[in-house]
């Protein structure tokens, strides 16, 4: 059975003090194991964008215990939790958040700058990840140049490019079409198969049919919480022995499995 | 490490490119604050250069005795500046001369006494020359070179003069006129020698020779009365002797003068001290100026640094989303501040020797170009780069990832 990968118990995220002051999460539990595909629903305000950065270490709570990978990360220095965000934590944005003035190639090579690889071994491993997503000859256009769908699928390469254990998405589909919604979706479940852990925010319940879990929340809270797949049925991790300085190993070959 | 500096050094440079009005326009400031100091290093080298390089010249075996030991106060020197006749209150006498030439191993005497006078031929008359009285061992101490004729000797002093190119063709019309005549003070006196454009109006004397008419010492002062002795100048027989010679001469005019020391007695590098004092604090104004437009334009680095770092708020954002750490994005825009002050400072040097350049076509003063005046102008770039990018770099360090993303562009 997986481990658990990410435990949260009595989490608090309070705006304000006295009048003004109001809760976008109380009192909050979640444990989330390895290979879990969390679909997290609930009315606008609930507090799920609040709980995505807390998890995703932009953001503190007010009080309440965070173990992310068996390490407290409660009261860690700003700098330990860049280097967290850069190696363990990918995140996808419902406006796609890449930087117009790089390349696609650059975007997706991004994260790879703060976990210190050089650029060959960055724009490789970018390469790489744009070709599984069908981009390789999108890799010079700028963001701008791109429909939403492949930019979201830009954003979705930048997110793994650097194989990090938790990927954070928010609405990733909310600014798209149907279509465009399913082409993100078949990549976020393949990549889940891989043994990836994901949470996902989303307003659309038709796309829950992805998940291993589904959170419903309401005023800071988890009203709701339904596994539809079993904690033993999990995707195991797929382990990618990953030359650090040296492109060696693609996701290509990672998929073949 | 080595990898990260090299990443911000390749972003801060394709920034600076996309920016490419803009960061130029930035580069200009401090480059026109650089310029003006090499400009000013260069003028104030160039004049010290001049001086001593005529020092040398004339030879190390010179000994200068000046009025006046408080030159290198500001007020004197001001003073003298305003003074329509400068060192008027020379304590130096004409009758000096001559115990100074009975000391041993003096060679020559000269003193320099300036006077401004009407000089006028059959045509025309300058109402304002300058005279320079001295005596014939001058052309032995500062041998002049002759376009026509020679100085004054000892057999015409009496009723000869010798005169600057620039002074004869006012005067005559002409480039030789030797033999002719001249009047002054009711006195005619024969042109005896033109001598050669010497382009030095700054010198160790104070006279600007071209337009100077120079005459006997003791004819002169008969003529206009007073005369203030500004300085006088002593050769003698070896270098060996000026240390003893110069502090014999100390002796002698104290006494002469009982007890009165408000003169000097130079020789060597010292000479050109009074003159590299005014210029000290001429340099030292200017580049207060020059201070003043570099930290205008350091002002304009940091304003330009602080529209970037709005502008790029959302790609802040972005980066700390995926690992950038605050010292990151702080050695990003520093960097980038640090590079457009670099730019700048090498279009300052640039531009700088450019100005120096032109100003040698117009004045006397070559371009004084050392690697002294390169590093501290380079170093001072530097400095304005970090004193003016910190602050706008700590604070796209200090700005909170959520906040940024929501800044749409
Ligand atoms: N910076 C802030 N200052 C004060 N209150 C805030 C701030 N950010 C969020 N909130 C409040 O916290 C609550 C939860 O916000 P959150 O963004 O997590 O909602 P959400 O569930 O993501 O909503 P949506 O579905 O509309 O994205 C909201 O009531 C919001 O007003
Ligand atoms: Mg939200």
């Amino acid at each position: 059975m997986n481990e658990e990968i990410i435990q949260i118990k009595g989490l608090t995220k309070r705006y304000g003090y006295g009048d003004t002051e109001s809760f976008a999460l109380k009192d909050f539990d979640l444990t989330i194991r390895r290979g879990e595909f969390i679909m997290i629903m609930g009315p606008s305000g609930c507090g799920k964008t609040t709980l995505l950065n807390i998890i995703g270490l932009l953001d503190r709570a007010t009080s309440g215990e965070y173990i992310l990978n068996g390490e407290d990360v409660a009261g860690i220095s700003a700098r330990r939790k860049a280097r967290l965000r850069a190696k363990k934590i990918g995140f996808i944005f419902q406006n796609f958040n890449l930087i117009q003035d790089l390349s696609v190639l650059e975007n997706v090579a991004l994260p790879l700058v703060y976990v210190n690889r050089p650029r060959t071994v960055r724009l490789k491993n970018a390469s790489d990840t744009l070709r599984r997503f069908h981009l390789q000859e999108r890799e010079y256009y700028l963001p701008s140049q791109l429909s939403g769908g492949q930019q979201q699928r830009v954003a979705i390469a930048r997110a793994i490019v650097s194989d990090p254990e938790i990927i954070l998405a928010d609405e990733p589909t909310g600014n798209l079409d149907s279509r465009a919604s399913i082409s993100v979706m078949e990549e976020l479940k393949s990549i889940h198969e891989e043994g990836n852990t994901i949470i996902m925010v989303t307003h659309n319940p038709a796309l829950t049919v992805y998940a291993t879990r589904v959170i419903n929340m309401l005023d800071g809270q988890i009203a709701t919480d339904i596994k539809t797949v079993s904690d033993q049925n999990l995707p195991q991790k797929i382990e990618v022995k990953r030359t650090r300085g040296k492109a060696k190993k693609t996701r290509n070959s990672r998929r073949k499995r | 490490m080595a990898m990260l500096f090299r990443t911000h050094l390749r972003l801060a440079l394709t920034s600076i490119k996309e920016n490419r009005t803009r960061s130029f326009l930035t580069c200009l400031g401090i480059a026109i604050g650089i310029a003006s100091i090499i400009l000013i290093l260069s003028l104030t080298g160039s004049v010290s250069k001049l001086i001593t390089d005529e020092i040398s010249d004339i030879g190390a075996d010179l000994i200068v005795v000046r009025p006046s030991t408080t030159k290198d106060s500001i007020t004197t020197i001001v003073e003298e500046l305003t003074a329509s006749n400068s060192f008027q209150k020379s304590n130096l006498a004409i009758s000096d001369v001559d115990e100074i030439k009975k000391l041993e191993s003096v060679t020559a005497v000269a003193p320099i006494a300036i006077t401004h006078s009407t000089l006028t031929d059959e045509e025309n008359t300058i109402p304002s020359a300058t005279i320079l009285g001295t005596t014939v061992d001058f052309n032995t101490i500062e041998p002049q070179t002759f376009r026509y004729g020679g100085f004054i000797n000892d057999k015409n002093h009496e009723n000869s003069v010798v005169i600057g190119p620039s002074l004869s063709l006012h005067l005559y019309n002409t480039t030789n006129p030797v033999g002719r005549t001249l009047l002054f003070h009711g006195e005619r006196f024969i042109v005896v020698g033109v001598m050669e454009n010497n382009d030095a109006s700054i010198n160790f004397d104070n006279v600007d020779f071209d337009s100077a008419l120079i005459m006997d010492i003791k004819v002169l002062e008969k003529l206009v009365g007073s005369l203030q002795v500004q300085q006088i100048n002593v050769k003698v027989a070896t270098t060996s002797d000026l240390e003893e010679t110069s502090s014999k001469i100390r002796e002698t005019l104290i006494e002469k003068k009982s007890g009165d020391t408000n003169f000097t007695v130079s020789y060597g590098d010292d000479i050109s001290h009074p003159a590299s004092a005014l210029l000290n604090i001429i340099s030292g104004m200017l580049s207060l100026v020059a201070g003043i437009s570099l930290v205008v334009g350091g002002i304009g680095v940091m304003n330009i640094m602080l529209v970037s770092v709005a502008e790029r708020a959302h790609e802040i954002g972005i980066r700390k989303a995926v690992g950038a750490s605050s010292s990151n994005i702080l050695m990003q825009f520093m960097f980038e501040a640090l590079i457009l002050s670099i730019l700048g400072g090498i279009l300052g040097i640039a531009l700088g020797y450019i100005l120096a350049i032109f100003a040698s076509s117009i004045t006397p003063f070559a371009p004084y170009i050392s690697w002294q005046i390169i590093a501290i102008t380079f170093l001072t770039a530097l400095v304005v780069g970090v004193i003016f990018g910190i602050y706008p770099a700590l604070k796209a360090a200090s700005k909170n990832p959520i906040d940024s993303l929501k800044h749409y562009r």
